[in-house]
């Protein structure tokens, strides 16, 4: 199994399991795994999912690490 | 839709010695019920619920009220507001359970997100996969909707229409009536100071019940051993409020002398007196010198009412464990006597079945506070 292979079990079961706070950081991951592979479209895609579950449970940070990164490439403000 | 007899809302508005009361359709006609939503309460201020519901910010409280969905947050900065509990995107309904928002209100299909505030925050994918952002979607006039709202006395009223006076204005003269109590801080009892109780019976039943003294000697009879009929005043304010005052407020809650404490720097008058009004169209309220009280009526279609209870007192200590029997003593109390006029308003309700009842025969002397009540519906819907 690859990291990406991993990574994506790993949200699925997050959500299969409804643990919240467990999200924001893996979306990030996947933002971050997509961003280094230059598919930028894919990264803002999780971005936008990392920033939504972060402010939902709380995480400023992770929000606003997501958040910070869409603003850079024009997807939001 | 119904159309309602003119000349019986006048006979309405006509001195109350000649005055008769609001006829069935105002009981039992459910045009006349969809009419009163408007006339009666979007175009006043309503109660809706009390704020002691959401305590720490980011507490959401949904509420269903006269069949509108609205949603009740406190802010960070500590405000409560009110709003319509709709996504502006796709009007799905934002919350569904009352709860503790971490950081933003998340509609539950596509995830736009709101601030406590009511600004929209962000639009996931607007402009496609990973593009928040559409120059056609603008945030600044998406916020969700917020309805017009004031706190008084932890009872939150709202203006539906947004075209009501400002509320100080609204109750300037019961502000002014209870001067003494409106700027104290009230703390809630807890959860026994907290009761409900669901009635078959119109919502105009209730508050005509509440705002007269002429049947606490025959439905109270408890009553009568220190506080009788003539220990009784009558509490009027045209378009605003009705109710009866009592003169001789003496709890005794415990044999060992044991009683809540008064708030501060109350008048002589408060020593002995006790207020209990109906301020228009839903919400009943008690003051005493040692607590306060508040029933929410709920309109449930025409038939049925909920009456939602909270009691509050003086100071934290007063709402602690040492004083919970006490609590409990006075909260039991207060429903023995709400559950003893139940059969009476249920009564009335079931008698606005009568074809040929007229709307009734106020006494001159006893019933103004309730004819003042029928002169403020029939006057709201001729218009005046």
């Amino acid at each position: 199994m690859t990291a990406e292979q991993r990574l994506q079990q790993d949200m699925l079961q997050a959500h299969e399991h409804e643990d919240l706070e467990a999200l924001p950081g893996l979306y990030l991951q996947a933002a971050q795994l997509r961003e280094s592979q230059r598919d930028i479209d894919a990264a803002c895609f999780f971005y936008t999912h990392a920033y939504v579950y972060a402010l939902d449970c709380g995480d400023r940070e992770i929000a606003g690490e997501a958040r910070s990164r869409l603003k850079g490439y024009g997807r939001d403000k | 839709m119904t159309v309602l007899d003119q000349e019986m809302i006048a006979n309405v508005l006509r001195p109350i010695e000649a005055a008769k009361g609001l006829p069935n359709a105002f009981y039992t006609d459910p045009d006349v019920h969809e009419a009163e939503k408007r006339v009666l309460f979007a175009a006043t201020w309503a109660c809706m619920g009390f704020a002691k519901d959401v305590p720490n910010r980011g507490d959401a409280n949904p509420v269903t009220f006269l069949g509108q969905p609205l949603l009740v947050v406190r802010g960070e900065d500590d405000e409560v507001r009110v709003f319509q509990n709709v996504c502006r995107h796709r009007g799905m309904i934002l919350v569904s359970e009352k709860t503790t928002l971490r950081s933003t209100i998340r509609c539950p299909y596509h995830s736009w997100c709101y601030n406590f505030n009511g600004s929209l925050r962000t639009t996931p994918h607007v402009g496609g996969p990973g593009k928040n952002l559409h120059e056609c979607v603008n945030r600044e006039e998406l916020g969700l909707i917020e309805v017009r709202s004031h706190i008084f006395m932890d009872t939150i009223f709202i203006n539906l229409d947004g075209q009501a006076p400002a509320f100080e204005k609204h109750a300037a003269k019961l502000l002014e009536q209870w001067k003494e109590f409106a700027d104290k801080p009230l703390y809630h009892g807890g959860a026994s100071s907290s009761f409900t109780l669901e009635v078959n019976c119109n919502w105009k039943l209730a508050v005509e019940n509440y705002c007269e003294s002429y049947h606490l000697p025959w439905i109270h009879p408890g009553l009568n051993s220190y506080s009788r009929l003539e220990d009784h005043y009558h509490i009027m304010q045209p378009g605003n409020y009705s109710g009866q005052g009592t003169v001789v407020y003496n709890p005794k809650l415990d044999e060992t002398g044991r009683a809540f404490a008064n708030f501060d720097d109350l008048s002589a008058k408060w020593d002995t007196g006790a207020e209990y009004i109906s301020f228009y169209p839903n919400v009943l309220f008690g003051v005493h010198r040692d607590h306060f009280y508040a029933i929410m009526l709920d309109p449930q279609g025409n038939g049925k009412t909920i009456e939602r209870v909270e009691i509050y007192y003086t100071s934290p200590e007063m709402c602690g464990g040492d004083m919970a029997d006490l609590r409990e003593k006075n909260a039991g109390m207060w429903e023995d006597i709400f559950i003893e006029d139940i059969f009476v308003v249920e009564g009335m309700q079931r008698g606005r079945s009568a074809s040929l009842y007229d709307g009734g025969k106020f006494s001159p002397v006893m019933d103004p506070p309730t004819h003042l009540f029928h002169e403020w519906v029939a006057a709201r819907f001729a218009g005046k």
